[in-house]
């Protein structure tokens, strides 16, 4: 049995099969508290930052949450830590279902992968017995496949699978490792990483939940905490009933939602792929929850010809939909159940499929570059369907979009069609009318990324409370602030949409009762601090210059041509060196020796 | 023309209506609308989008795209030819 504020970690040496346990001191556990924060301390400690991300010298970590296997309401998740490949920067990305959870019970709390396997494996941690197995008989399988076939061959249909499909084998730059067939770690080419070492798969089961809480404390807790996740607005009847895509009409009605590759700010036939729509056409079928969960966000769908699957997410059909220009739900849905299948990062590869209609369209992509693909005209269905499965596969001109936007748009001579912050894909909302989320981007750790610290919610959504979206006093401090906590909620490994309703304190109260510590709300949002500088430090040391804390030049200097943000550009010059005071760092974007030593990381 | 407002989210599933044109007719503020959309749908909009008689945290109603607590909440003017956007609580990510 394993106390929450101990831990003990799995290495995994791919190279020469070796594998070790070790315990995780208390100390680490209590400044870094689990999950993402860490895992990046040890991936920190543990490689040069200016590994190749795909060479055998990369490390990759499969950590849980502090609360992750407890009752804590969304409980569930892990996050895979390594060096990322389309970033260069620490690449950190975060899943929900139920592998997190049955990782946690079989009493590891982070495993760490190695070196390169010499063939394909997969780890197996099944009742007790940890073991790599031979994976050349899934090798070039696709999700699904994977998951099937690796629950027969351990022999529990319970067994959690996380593997990656083709994209991850072939390498490409926005793989994601895909758990339960649908649920993604899905940015930052993490699958990537996973191929590059020959792992196909990590395959857990426990016969018996080895975590030890005091279970009636933290009971009380919870029945509180789920009381407010139910009786709000936004976690108790929005998210249940229409799932993230509600935002589709919230967001383009605010003229924010970026069309055709972030050209404008509204599409005009946003009716036909919105959240509504989903429910409308029938397409969805029932909501799902992942381990512990009262919201239940989650789409199960399935499309007029049969397919079923799930999604599309907000971000994953506004990259297929209005990025790309396409009005058709179904093909939309398609290519969103495609990149699941074949383990693709979804907001990547719409937004790289973006970028590429508009190089052909303004003739940087010659028609005989695509081979026999179909021309990529903004609005094609056609076309979003074909370079999904071309780009996972590497086929044809899909093996140029495998690299992402960043590296097609320089490769073509126009690097204003990559939208993109730290060479990753921005998602779905246009930061020329929502001013702190373009501070976010251009300052999150992993590339460009709405989960770093959303700032839609004060800006946009009206919670905790409205933020004027084009006011600039006050949003440096807003995005530390949201920055901070929510790598504490990715640490102790809980969902970030919890925090529409609960606050600081009752994630202080869960850290407490389950793991006994006794930390002030100050102190966890100085762990969130301690993260945050940490990434900062991997990204420095990696020789991320601080420059790349910016934006794609089109949202620095282009008006936006329409919607109530009309005439507006990001303003980001004048938040940028607010945020480093507030961050504590120097005008370059330095951390203070004064704040390393304030957190603990000198 | 008149006031042209649209439903969105559980107001659009539940009323299976994408919104409604009303002739202006003595309605000069937001609150007036709340109070003529009530009328209209048995109470469902101040049941979804006031609480205490104010605007719930959440809501969203925008007046030509711009939030109305960014202009004078509930007292918001409108005038003929506006667009009015409804939301109730909603988020994601």
């Amino acid at each position: 049995m394993a106390k929450l504020n101990e831990g003990l970690m799995l290495r995994v040496n791919l190279t020469n099969q070796e594998v070790t346990e070790e315990e995780i001191s208390k100390e680490l556990i209590k400044e870094y508290l689990g999950g993402r924060g860490l895992a990046s301390k040890i991936l920190y400690d543990e490689i040069d930052p200016k590994v190749d991300p795909l060479s055998p010298d990369n490390k990759l970590i499969f950590a849980t949450g502090l609360l992750t296997g407890t009752s804590a309401s969304t409980g569930g998740r892990y996050m895979v830590v390594t060096k990322g490949p389309l970033t260069g920067t620490i690449a950190s990305s975060n899943s929900g279902g139920f592998f997190g959870a049955e990782l946690k019970f079989t009493g590891y709390d982070l495993i760490i992968l190695e070196g390169k396997a010499d063939s394909p494996v997969y780890l197996s941690i099944v009742d007790g017995q940890v073991e790599l197995k031979d994976a050349t008989d899934v090798w070039g399988k696709t999700v699904p496949e994977t998951t099937d076939y690796l629950q027969q061959q351990v022999g529990d249909e319970k067994a959690k699978v996380s593997c990656i499909g083709p994209a991850g084998e072939n390498q490409v730059l926005f793989a994601a490792i895909m758990n339960e067939k649908n649920r993604a770690a899905g940015r930052t080419g993490v699958g990537a990483v996973m191929g590059s070492k020959n792992l196909k798969a990590v395959v857990v089961r426990a016969n018996e939940k080895k975590v030890e809480y005091d279970k009636q404390a933290l009971i009380e807790v919870v029945k509180k905490h789920t009381k407010i996740l139910k009786e709000d607005g936004v976690t108790g009847e929005g998210l249940p009933a229409l799932g993230t895509k509600v935002l589709d009409n919230i967001i383009n009605e605010n003229g924010i939602y970026p069309t055709r590759n972030f050209q404008e700010g509204t599409f005009a036939d946003v009716a036909e792929v919105s959240g509504e729509a989903l429910v409308e056409k029938g397409y969805l079928k029932s909501n799902k929850a992942c381990y512990a969960c009262p919201i239940s966000c989650g789409r199960d769908t399935k499309l007029p010809n049969g397919r079923s699957g799930e999604g599309p997410e907000y971000e994953s059909g506004w990259s297929f939909g209005a990025d790309c220009g396409v009005n058709d739900l179904n093909a939309i849905t398609e290519a969103n159940f495609m990149c699941n299948e074949l383990g693709l990062d979804t907001i990547s590869a719409g937004a790289t499929i973006a970028a590429a209609m508009e190089l052909y369209e303004k003739d940087y992509i010659e028609q005989e570059e695509l081979e026999d693909g179909p021309e990529l005209k903004f609005g094609s269905s056609e076309a979003i369907v074909y370079y999904t499965k071309a780009m996972a596969y590497r086929e044809g001109f899909g093996d140029q979009l495998a690299e992402g936007s960043y590296r097609l748009a320089e490769n073509k001579g126009y690097l204003e069609a990559s939208m993109s912050v730290k060479k990753q894909e921005l998602p779905a909302y246009d930061p020329r009318g929502v001013q702190g989320q373009g501070l976010n981007y251009a300052t999150s750790n992993r590339g460009g990324c709405h989960v770093r610290g959303y700032m839609i919610s004060p800006e946009v959504l009206g919670v905790p409370e409205k933020l004027d979206p084009q006011e600039l006093k006050g949003k440096p401090e807003w995005v530390k602030i949201f920055q901070d906590l929510t790598a504490v909620i990715d640490s102790i490994g809980m969902c970030l949409f919890t925090s529409f309703a609960l606050q600081a304190e009752d994630y202080r109260d869960l850290v407490n009762v389950a793991a006994g510590f006794d930390l002030s709300v100050e102190e966890l949002l100085a762990a969130g601090d301690r993260i945050y500088n940490l990434e900062r430090l991997f990204n420095l040391d990696a020789g991320i210059d601080p420059q790349e804390d910016t934006l794609p030049k089109r949202l620095l200097e282009e008006p936006l041509p329409d919607g109530p943000h009309q005439g507006s550009v990001a303003k980001l010059d004048q938040l940028l060196p607010n945020y480093y005071t507030e961050r504590g760092w120097d005008e370059e974007g330095i951390p203070t020796a004064e704040k390393l030593t304030e957190l603990n990381l000198k | 023309m008149g006031l042209e407002i649209k439903f969105f989210s559980l107001l659009k599933l539940e009323l299976k209506e994408s919104g409604v044109e009303y002739d202006l007719d003595g309605l000069t503020t937001i609150e007036d609308l709340i109070a003529r959309l009530d009328q209209d749908y048995e109470g469902i909009f101040s049941e979804k989008l006031l609480e205490d008689g104010q605007i719930k945290m959440g809501t969203i109603i925008l007046v030509n795209g711009t939030n109305v607590l960014h202009l004078d909440k509930l007292e918001t003017e409108v005038s003929e030819d506006d667009e009015v956007s409804i939301f109730p609580p909603s988020g994601g990510g």
